[in-house]
């Protein structure tokens, strides 16, 4: 009874972790079609910066979070502005920036931290327990946090002039520059809404993991799974696809060894992509 | 007019296959002059990824993005070098059986999805890049796990002397990359452009999409396997991260930066990628900055990659010459 519990509970902080970090890449994916392989260097960067204003300044964690989103997310706007920009529809060459962008990010951390290992104090320090049960309070402000920027994004991208603003360009791109729809300054805020989303991720997880300057590359290949499974063009499906990745990586680890679990979660993906290709709430492509 | 036209494109036509053949001669002498073993070790290196990139992009020829093009070279890898240390088969057997498996693992999970469109395949080969290494880890009594596997037998007796391997794997580089050339313009590789450029109309003329595009990812992943497995046998050890998601990105670096539109393109961005790091080594851990520093310039300023750089002087010569005769 207790086992099952405790990996219902793991189940929904996995899955929030995942949603969290997927966030920010499904929000440039999804909305205006740009791959940003460097989200998980900018999320990286994220944590990073947290630890330096809460750590080395000493100063309070929240507004240390509030610093780094403000910092990241001026990134991204430099980031849409000479490296997206320019490169606008042109996919193969928007991969090599990202990944240019990565290697920068990661060697500049990686020589200014060097090989220690980080970890940044938890945001809300306590376990909660009832009964048998015990939940790190982190883990649940984790959750909960994930949870109310999911939402506030779906509720930003139906309710919202910008939001809706969005939806115009990602369905179709001249139609919505014709209506007189800046698509360079919805672009610019698309990119600074999702390295914000990257930086807060990244100061939540870095409290959780340790902080590295290779922790990007994983959550990277977890935010695709979950963007594609879900389906491109949805961010609704991200909700879902977090759900069952974070199922399955809770609960296949109970039976087979950690790494064979990956494999066959990632088989059970295929499997799926198999039946359906283009994601739960994907629209179908004319490519 | 006419014959001066003619006689042009007649003295063109020879400028490609000269270009390579000089750069075959200059590698076949090079050991005359240069002896560090060092920077023999880095040239087979460079011969064993230009392998996999050239391959590579004769897969992105049929349309397709074989996002776990490092992972196949691993497995060409891990299964010679498992084969070979389990069973003890001789390395010149294994090699081509890792070729084999690579080949076969590939239209295994290529088949189901190349009749879908080509973006499925390139999602769906992201996931398998990514699962094959865990795979590997699993097994990771025969593969080693992430502290990687050692002891592999070497392909020829002469281990730290690298001159035999130099030219055993120049010899290897200048076959696969000949049979791929004569690949990418037989029938088949031309009805896989055809079927890059319009499926629809490919499909109205007969070219049958599915079968050429599996086609087209055996004939990859065997040569990849190949690259792989003969570098498992000269390198000794093999680990994990030389055959994850970023290696297979970097291929795509390498061959984009090059060009992707021409067969030259991918040598030139390997070799370029590969040797200008090895040249100014002293920067050390400074190192990764040129190499992005060479992705950023190629990207912004030669959108044909590298290859396009003497059409890029031409273009920027004739500008100039329009502007002078302007002026005057």
């Amino acid at each position: 009874m207790e086992l099952t519990v405790t990996t219902l509970i793991n189940m929904l902080v996995l899955s929030s972790m995942y949603i969290l970090v997927a966030l920010g890449f499904a929000f440039l994916f999804s909305i205006m079609g740009i791959l940003n392989f460097a989200h998980g260097a900018i999320y990286m960067v994220g944590g990073y910066i947290c630890y330096q204003f809460a750590v080395e300044y000493g100063l309070n964690q929240w507004l240390s979070l509030l610093l780094s989103v403000l910092i990241v997310a001026s990134f991204g706007l430099f980031l849409e502005r000479f490296c997206f920009r320019p490169l606008f529809g042109d996919l193969n060459r928007t991969i090599v920036v990202s990944i240019g962008i990565i290697v920068v990010l990661e060697n500049t951390v990686n020589i200014l931290v060097g090989t220690s290992t980080r970890s940044l104090p938890a945001f809300v320090p306590g376990i909660l327990r009832a009964g048998a049960l015990s939940l790190s309070a982190e883990r649940l402000v984790t959750f909960l946090i994930g949870g109310a920027l999911l939402a506030a994004i779906i509720w930003f991208i139906r309710r919202t002039k910008p939001g809706q603003q969005m939806q115009a360009i990602s369905q179709n791109l001249e139609g919505a520059a014709l209506q007189g729809i800046s698509i360079h300054r919805i672009s610019a805020l698309a990119c600074v809404m999702a390295c914000g989303l990257a930086a807060v991720a990244g100061c939540l997880m870095g409290a959780f993991l340790n902080l590295t300057p290779f922790m990007g590359d994983y959550m990277l290949v977890k935010a695709i799974e979950l963007v594609i499974l879900g389906g491109i063009g949805s961010m609704g499906g991200i909700f879902f696809a977090g759900l069952i990745i974070g199922s399955l990586d809770a609960t296949l680890p109970l039976f087979i060894s950690g790494a064979a679990s990956q494999a066959v979660a990632l088989g059970i993906i295929v499997v799926i992509l198999l039946f359906r290709p283009q994601g739960f709430f994907g629209r179908e492509l004319i490519i | 007019m006419i014959e001066k036209r003619l006689s042009m494109r007649d003295g063109r036509r020879l400028v490609k296959p000269s270009a390579y053949g000089g750069l075959a001669i200059i590698l076949f002498l090079l050991p005359l002059f240069l002896k560090s073993p060092y920077w023999f070790h880095i040239l087979i290196i460079t011969f064993v990824y230009i392998i996999a990139t050239v391959s590579l992009r004769v897969i992105t020829i049929s349309g397709q993005f074989p996002l776990a093009h490092a992972a196949f070279m691993g497995i060409g890898a891990y299964a010679s070098a498992v084969l070979s240390k389990e069973l003890g088969w001789s390395p010149w057997l294994t090699i081509p059986l890792g070729a084999v498996v690579a080949t076969g693992i590939g239209v295994l999970i290529g088949y189901p999805f190349a009749r879908l469109r080509a973006l499925y395949y390139a999602m769906v080969s992201l996931f398998f890049g990514v699962g094959i290494i865990q795979v590997l880890y699993v097994f990771q009594r025969w593969t080693g796990g992430y502290s990687g596997l050692m002891g592999i037998q070497p392909l020829l007796s002469a281990t730290t002397y690298k001159l035999p391997y130099y030219y055993f794997f120049l010899g290897l580089t200048l076959v696969c990359l000949l049979a791929l050339y004569r690949f990418e313009f037989c029938r088949i590789g031309i009805s896989m452009k055809a079927i890059a450029q319009s499926h629809m109309v490919a499909s109205s003329v007969g070219i049958n999409e599915a079968r050429y595009r599996v086609v087209a990812l055996a004939v990859g992943c065997f040569f990849v396997g190949l690259a792989g497995a003969a570098y498992a046998h000269y390198n000794l050890t093999l680990s994990f991260t030389s055959f994850d998601m970023l290696a297979t990105l970097w291929l795509f670096m390498y061959t984009l930066i090059g060009g992707i539109g021409s067969f030259a393109g991918p040598i030139v961005g390997t070799a370029v990628l590969f040797l200008i790091p090895e040249i100014f080594r002293e920067l050390k851990e400074f190192l990764p900055y040129l190499s992005a520093a060479i992705l950023f310039i190629v990207v912004f300023v030669m959108p044909q990659g590298l290859v396009g750089l003497p059409q890029l002087i031409r273009s920027w010569f004739a500008e100039l010459r329009k502007r002078v005769a302007h002026a005057s």
